[in-house]
């Protein structure tokens, strides 16, 4: 039995949680586990193949796993940040959950696959990782492994991106967003989107058009990129969700780097640090104002 | 009519003469990133012809993710309809999965139940259809559980089947025996014996490993198996994001809005939808009757293999596994089957229940 079964069977057991949040081995590859007898333990797995953040299934849309009781949730480094944002934002409180870290060495951007973690198969936001040792975290399972492979590809594609001209981005993410077909798949499965009613599902007035046509897919990416902005937790699980294939990591993370220029923050996984969309300081920067 | 066969060359000077004649012509073709869609080409090699599962079925060129229904203005008299046309220019669909091409006709029966829906009917009127006999996916394959196979024929108007270094190319429909007739120069007489032997090694070579669901026992079990525990116990990773329903085949929920384009005109549409999300089934007082993701991801398998089979004889399903492989948090649908099939199987912990 490994160090994280172990502990998942303990607190279980001892009713310390009702619930355990985990990987398991699906029929294709690893998923999203919840154990509730000790006795299951076994099941919880954790290798590069588990991509999948987890911190989603804390947020309290998810009426359904509430009668499991208090939960326990397995979190890479990277997902820490995503609860680290549910607590700043007020939508769970840190008693409220335990966290299991588990030390990363990278993971696979499809957990599907059976290949090594190589500089190809690697999820874009694992190199250059500085999370790999979880913080958060009640009790941190597993020893550290060699850091992920492959460089940061995704911030070289931001600046040529962002050295191309106007009408090359516009034609660029008009293209990607053309496949969009509106199913909200990046929306349900971001642990940041938590809103009762998103604006995207106001009718009366209806501020964005549900169709998936190029304005109505142009109002929905761009509005859900700025809800984000300075609370995306990297984990990258819209892109991963989305079933067109739409890089939607790079607009979160060329809206990271803008926050990062201008408000000198970045999210991380400690959350007495406010975020700046919820605070204002005298030394702002203002002379966009007219 | 004789079976036919067609080369390579030929169905590159198909596609040649079909663009020189101004018919769209749709086939699996890789994306810019790599993957493959269904799309227009305008020459054959551009098609990844039976090679990868597009990401997206069929069902987009007859039910699109948004269509208008009609446009409105105001002024003057009183307010102006302006509707859409419901009669289509010549469609051809070359190298559909047998799993695609079958889901289409499946929808047919819903689509033209107690209304006729024109926009479907008039693209399906307008569309040939010829699919490829499928070389298999993977794991998550399991048409031959629902009835089909990857040499099923079904909504297929022309069927070609790998032959060699040929394809076979059996004509299944009369709009099929039209369009071959119409191209007969692309086509060449086939012989018999060699014709059967490369049917039966592909249907062989790609149904090897499919999951045996008997169909009828778990539509048994739905029709008592609403209030199972089940549908709690798998629900639980599933986010409601809709994946699944927007590559399926046969899901074909949409809703309608009308969008105001300036102050006096706007638009009608229809837009994909799915019993996924939340706000599907949400009432303006607020109440759900489909209160969490439980009910709703049970009310995905139950139209699918009780609901749609009771009312039209057939499952809502056609194998093809794009549910399984879109899910980011591992719902499998074959996986699911395969549990009810245990609980329903006689002698089984459910068998007293039902």
């Amino acid at each position: 039995m490994t160090q994280l079964q172990e502990l998942a069977r303990t607190l279980l057991s001892e009713a310390a949680v009702g619930v355990v949040i985990g990987w398991e081995e699906g029929p294709r590859g690893a998923r999203p586990a919840f154990v509730t007898d000790p006795a299951r333990a076994d099941r919880l797995i954790f290798d590069r193949r588990c991509t999948a953040n987890l911190a989603t299934y804390l947020s309290p849309r998810r009426t359904h796993l509430a009668p499991l009781g208090k939960a326990a949730v397995v979190v890479k480094g990277c997902d820490a940040r995503a609860v680290a944002g549910l607590i700043r934002e007020t939508q769970i409180r840190r008693e409220d959950v335990v966290l299991i870290g588990v030390r990363c060495g990278g993971v696979l951007a499809d957990p599907a696959s059976t290949a090594p973690l190589t500089a190809d198969t690697v999820a874009d936001r694992c190199p250059g990782c500085q999370a790999r040792e979880p913080g958060l975290a009640d009790h941190v399972v597993g020893d550290l492994p060699p850091a992920p492979p492959g460089e940061a590809t995704r911030d070289a594609l931001i600046a040529r991106l962002d050295a191309s001209s106007p009408s090359e981005r516009w034609a660029f993410w008009m293209r990607e967003f053309s496949r969009c077909v509106r199913c909200n798949a990046c929306r349900e499965v971001c642990p940041m989107c938590f809103c009762e009613r998103c604006v995207a599902d106001k009718t009366q007035p209806q501020w964005l058009e549900s169709s998936p046509h190029p304005r109505g897919n142009l109002a929905w990416h761009l509005t859900r990129a700025l809800h984000q902005a300075g609370r995306c937790a990297d984990c990258g699980e819209c892109a991963r969700a989305c079933p067109a294939g739409i890089p939607l990591g790079l607009l979160n993370r060329k809206i990271a780097q803008i926050v990062a220029e201008r408000f000198d923050y970045r999210t991380g996984d400690d959350p007495s640090v406010p975020a700046p969309i919820g605070t204002y300081s005298l030394s702002d920067r203002q002379e966009f104002i007219l | 009519m004789n079976a036919k066969t067609i080369t390579i060359a030929n169905l590159t000077a198909l596609v040649d003469d079909l663009v020189a004649s101004g018919t769209c012509v749709t086939a699996p073709a890789r994306a810019a990133g790599g993957k493959v869609d269904y799309r227009p080409i305008t020459s054959f090699p551009e098609a990844a012809f039976n090679t990868e599962l597009p990401r997206r079925s069929l069902k987009e060129f007859f039910l699109p993710p948004t269509e208008p229904l009609f446009s409105w203005r105001l002024g003057g008299p009183g307010i102006r309809i302006s509707e859409v046309t419901t009669s289509f220019a010549p469609h051809v669909i070359l190298g559909a999965r047998p799993c695609d091409a079958a889901a289409v006709e499946i929808l047919d029966r819903v689509m033209g139940w107690d209304y006729r829906d024109e926009l479907w009917f008039g693209r399906r009127e307008a569309t040939t259809i010829l699919s490829v006999a499928c070389p298999g996916v993977d794991g998550s394959c399991f048409c031959t559980a629902t009835g089909r196979g990857p040499e099923s024929s079904r909504g297929s108007d022309v069927m070609l089947t790998p032959l060699g270094d040929v394809f076979l190319a059996d004509v299944v429909t009369p709009k099929g025996e039209t369009f071959v007739g119409e191209n007969a120069k692309r086509f060449d007489d086939a012989r018999g014996a060699a014709v059967t032997d490369g049917a039966s090694r592909t249907s062989n070579a790609a149904a090897v490993g499919q999951p045996k669901l008997p169909l009828p026992e778990v539509q048994r079990w739905l029709a008592h198996g609403f209030d199972h525990e089940l549908w709690s116990t798998i629900a639980l990773a599933c986010h409601g994001c809709g994946a699944c329903a927007s590559v399926c085949p046969t899901c074909h929920c949409f809703d309608i809005v009308d969008e105001p384009e300036g102050v006096l005109s706007g638009t009608r549409r229809r837009n994909w939808d799915t019993c996924q999300a939340a706000r599907f089934t949400v009432h303006a007082s607020g109440h759900n009757p489909r209160a969490d993701q439980a009910a709703r991801l049970r009310q995905r398998v139950m139209h699918k293999f009780w609901i749609y089979p009771s009312r039209f004889g057939e499952v809502l399903c056609t194998g093809c596994g794009r549910c399984a492989r879109a899910c980011s948090a591992g719902v499998d649908l074959p996986e699911v089957l395969r549990t009810i099939t245990a609980l329903a199987a006689p002698g089984g912990p459910e068998e007293a229940a039902v």
